[in-house]
């Protein structure tokens, strides 16, 4: 499944969490035309390196789908930042 | 049906004994044999390789927590195979000066997945007195 929700916490010292939430899906609808853009550069840079475009796409998918679950979380003393992908 | 339950309906069925008779030796029997344990269940794999870095020796405690799912390491290491030829060989010439004379081109996808596959056995626990590091997966 892709990644739903991607949610990024920044707690600076003393204060209390901020969090962004951000709704992959509506916001990648929203960006869909800078996606097309970034999609044809993709395809010059792998015609340029000789990389297949279909092995490309594949990978990135995979790497999409297997990106929910993953938490990363830091902590400097009272200063915290987190991203988690749902 | 076991092997002792079979006779004594046997008998039963040739009328050498009662009802009553294989009732109460069937009873004896199960008495003999408990019911043997439910079969452990199989574990479950692994989905999450978890880091765990706790720093208490400077002046404010720090703290990491990682959780990256397996699947994505695997993603991951499918995306090398994408690595264009040119690249590998520059990579290569590189660690060769610096002493590393690895060569990257050997290394197939398939050995790095094996290598992840196995992943699910590694428990790193490192301790000192300021500062703890934990690797493992869960």
């Amino acid at each position: 499944m892709i990644p739903q929700l991607v949610t990024v916490g920044y707690r600076p010292a003393g204060r209390h969490w901020r969090r962004l939430y951000i709704p992959v899906l509506p916001v990648a609808l929203v960006a869909s035309p800078l996606l097309l853009v970034a999609m044809a550069g993709g395809l010059v840079a792998c015609h340029l390196f000789k990389v297949s475009p279909a092995g490309a796409l594949r990978g990135l998918g995979q790497l999409l789908w297997a990106l929910p679950g993953t938490r990363i979380e830091f902590q400097e003393g009272r200063t915290a930042l987190l991203l988690s992908v749902r | 049906m076991n092997e002792q339950r079979r006779q004594i309906l046997q008998m039963l069925a040739e009328g050498k004994i009662t009802a009553d008779e294989a009732e109460r030796l069937i009873s004896a029997v199960e008495r003999e044999q408990p019911e043997l344990p439910a079969a452990p269940r199989p574990k479950s794999r692994p989905r999450y390789l978890r880091v765990l870095v706790e720093d208490n020796s400077g002046t404010e405690p720090s703290r990491v927590n990682i959780r990256v799912p397996l699947q994505l390491l695997r993603a991951g290491v499918r995306l090398t195979s994408l690595v264009p030829p040119q690249a590998l060989t520059r990579i290569n010439t590189e660690l060769d000066k610096s002493g590393v004379p690895i060569d990257l081109s050997e290394l197939k996808p398939q050995q790095l997945e094996d290598l992840i596959d196995q992943l699910d056995e590694v428990t790193i626990d490192i301790e000192d007195a300021d500062s703890k590091v934990q690797v493992f997966c869960e």
